[in-house]
């Protein structure tokens, strides 16, 4: 065979493996979003329930369990499109707040409404207007008022940097009479973790100040106090990510950097700190990614969210009980029931 | 053309050699057929007759070139057609795997894979044609090789034991494309008018060279993958990109000067690796 005879029979096998790969690719069935758990969970006031979102090609419903697992009982579905993300309890444990999500692509960004569920007739309220970003909701312990984050922008203060909430400030939301008033006005960077102490009269948030802190802010006179854990980070300075406030109020919860994996990802494990101390010490050992920590109300244990693929392309969220000392953990078995088993 | 120039042309299209070193080869089989040829002219043998047993003695001329090649560029054609080969079949597994298991349509990638892997196996069977142009062989591996690096960080979030042994695959694809390089480097030297005096240094300049462009190479795509995940498809996210691009362009000029200055070498490729690396961070800080 001549050269140029070698070339062209070359080329046009190239060409044709091309096609056929396209070809056959069109036989495969095509990404439909993210499927599985959802990082955040709550527990009821018994203890009795668990409250997570699952998603299925890419849009989450809320679903409720046994905290000791089980089948879960669907709580709320969105519409196409639309994520129900960040489930809180109300204190009677009769309702569930949580955050319906939702991308525009045109605009490059992502809108977060606030949305009250009632377990006890299925009535779902959206409590905010369109156009807003907020991102999570508490309840105050007497069940009357939530109190939210809502940022004010969508963007990248640098050119390297990805386009995020930001400008965030902390809200109230009277429940009977739906009025909204401002606490905050920080237009801080990053805010996240919002927790109500039991006597309801500070809040707590993670921001970030020359590094990650938790902020206890006075609801009488708006003055704040910084918290910085000390502990064993393997970050050097602490980086919390998902606090959370025990019952008591004397104790947070919050996931942070244990230690440093072969590859140098951060290994992220579950926390607690001593509030009057700020002594904070490693529970869990999973030496996976452990988020989301939730104290029980009436026991000594958390329930833990741990990414099972952290660092690849799609995490795989589960569920865990693990005692307060780490040394006993269960997995959370739950069996997601089909759509038609549903109605 | 007569039988004889056809036969030659024949041997010449299975080598990589340069224009002189091809004239000296034409000019030295001639020779040995002409020699061949006038002993059967001798023993009695017509013109053509005594041309077609000269021809018939030396034997297969695709044969005699691709030894040829062989003896003085030892396993440069056949690393070529690995590369190549590696590249295709890597991109048809991993294509396969992401579209029916992790259910993603990488046509794009697919298509850029491929036309790699093509261009390294085309220049392969057109070495007598590409093959003399040593900087273009190598420019064409090195690109190669980092399109695997790129391959590199997207089968880091492969699932499960796939990542370990994409990159495996891959990492032994860019090391053989680097020994490649080193290789062609090494044999375009031979074409400098200066006599090797020192081809241990020379090597070891080579070495050292391409081991700045690695690092060049690495942190290039390692910044870049990092601006692509965080930011997305932007103009800034490639501004790490930029000392690959100036580092390939200064490899051109570099190669010939290491077989001339193999001391003096290693300081010019070390400067302007540093220049090459502190550009981008220059143009991010003021931008």
């Amino acid at each position: 065979m001549s050269l140029k005879m070698k070339n062209i029979t070359f080329l046009i096998g190239m060409v044709f493996l091309f096609f056929f790969m396209w070809g056959i690719s069109l036989f495969a069935e095509p990404s439909k979003g993210f499927s599985g758990f959802g990082e955040t969970t709550d527990l009821s006031p018994d203890d009795e329930t668990l409250v997570f979102s699952y998603f299925q090609d890419g849009n989450a419903s809320l679903y409720t369990v046994p905290a000791s697992g089980g089948t879960a009982k669907l709580l709320a579905k969105p519409i196409e499109g639309n994520s129900f993300i960040n489930p809180t309890f109300s204190p009677n444990g009769d309702k569930v707040a949580f955050i319906k999500q939702w991308e525009v692509e045109e605009q490059e960004r992502t809108f977060g409404e606030l949305m009250i569920i009632d377990q006890t007739n299925g009535k779902m309220e959206q409590l905010t207007d369109t156009n807003n970003l907020i991102t999570e909701a508490v309840f105050s312990p007497d069940g009357k008022t939530l109190y939210f984050l809502k940022a004010s922008v969508y963007k990248n203060y640098s050119e390297i940097a990805s386009k995020r909430p930001h400008e965030f400030d902390i809200f109230r939301m009277d429940l009977e009479t739906k009025a909204i008033d401002q606490i905050t006005h920080k237009k801080a960077y990053e805010m996240s973790g919002l927790a109500v102490t039991p006597d309801g009269k500070q809040l707590m948030y993670r921001s970030y100040g020359n590094g990650d802190q938790l902020v206890f802010h006075s609801l009488a006179d708006d003055g704040e106090t910084v918290v910085i854990p000390s502990g064993e980070f393997a970050s050097g300075a602490p980086i919390i990510s998902s606090p959370s406030l025990s019952s008591d109020g004397k104790r947070v919860t919050f996931s942070d950097v244990a230690t440093k994996g072969k590859d140098g990802l951060f290994i992220y494990e579950a926390f607690k700190m001593d509030v009057d101390t700020q002594q904070a010490k490693q529970i869990t050992s999973f030496h996976k990614h452990v988020t989301n920590p939730v104290f029980f109300h009436h026991s000594n244990s958390l329930i833990v969210t741990v990414d099972e693929k952290f660092g690849e392309a799609r995490s795989e969220y589960s569920y865990w009980r693990v005692s307060m000392d780490g040394d006993q953990r269960k997995h959370l078995s739950i069996n997601i029931p089909e759509v038609d088993d549903m109605k | 053309m007569n039988r004889t120039e056809k036969y030659i042309r024949r041997v010449l299209e299975q080598m990589q050699s340069p224009k002189a070193e091809r004239e000296e080869m034409r000019e030295e089989l001639l020779m040995h057929l002409e020699e061949a040829k006038k002993r059967y002219l001798y023993e009695g043998y017509s013109e053509k007759q005594a041309e077609k047993y000269a021809l018939a003695d030396f034997g297969n001329p695709s044969r005699i070139g691709r030894e040829l090649q062989e003896s003085i560029y030892p396993f440069q054609r056949g690393l070529l057609y690995v590369i190549g080969i590696a590249t295709i079949i890597f991109g048809v597994i991993f294509y396969l795997n992401a579209v029916f298991l992790l259910h993603e349509r990488i046509i794009v990638w697919f298509g850029i894979q491929l036309l790699i892997g093509t261009a390294v196996i085309l220049a392969a069977i057109n070495i007598s044609i590409v093959g003399r142009y040593f900087y273009l062989v190598n420019l064409l591996i090195l690109v190669s090789a980092t399109w695997s690096g790129i391959d590199l960080m997207m089968v880091e979030t492969a699932p499960g034991g796939q990542a370990f042994l994409f990159s495996l695959c891959l990492t032994i694809l860019i090391i053989v494309s680097l020994i490649f390089v080193f290789r062609n480097s090494y044999y375009s030297t031979s074409q400098t008018e200066n006599e090797q005096r020192k081809p241990g240094l020379v090597k070891f300049s080579y070495i050292m060279n391409l081991l700045f462009g690695v690092i060049i190479i690495s942190l290039g795509l390692f910044f870049m993958w990092g601006f692509l995940v965080f930011i997305g498809m932007r103009a800034i996210a490639f501004v790490p990109s930029i000392p690959i691009f100036l580092w390939l362009t200064f490899y051109k000029f570099q190669m010939t000067y290491i077989a001339k200055k193999p001391l003096l070498s290693l300081a010019t490729g070390f400067l302007f690796s540093g220049v090459a690396i502190a550009l981008p961070f220059g143009i991010l800080v003021f931008t």
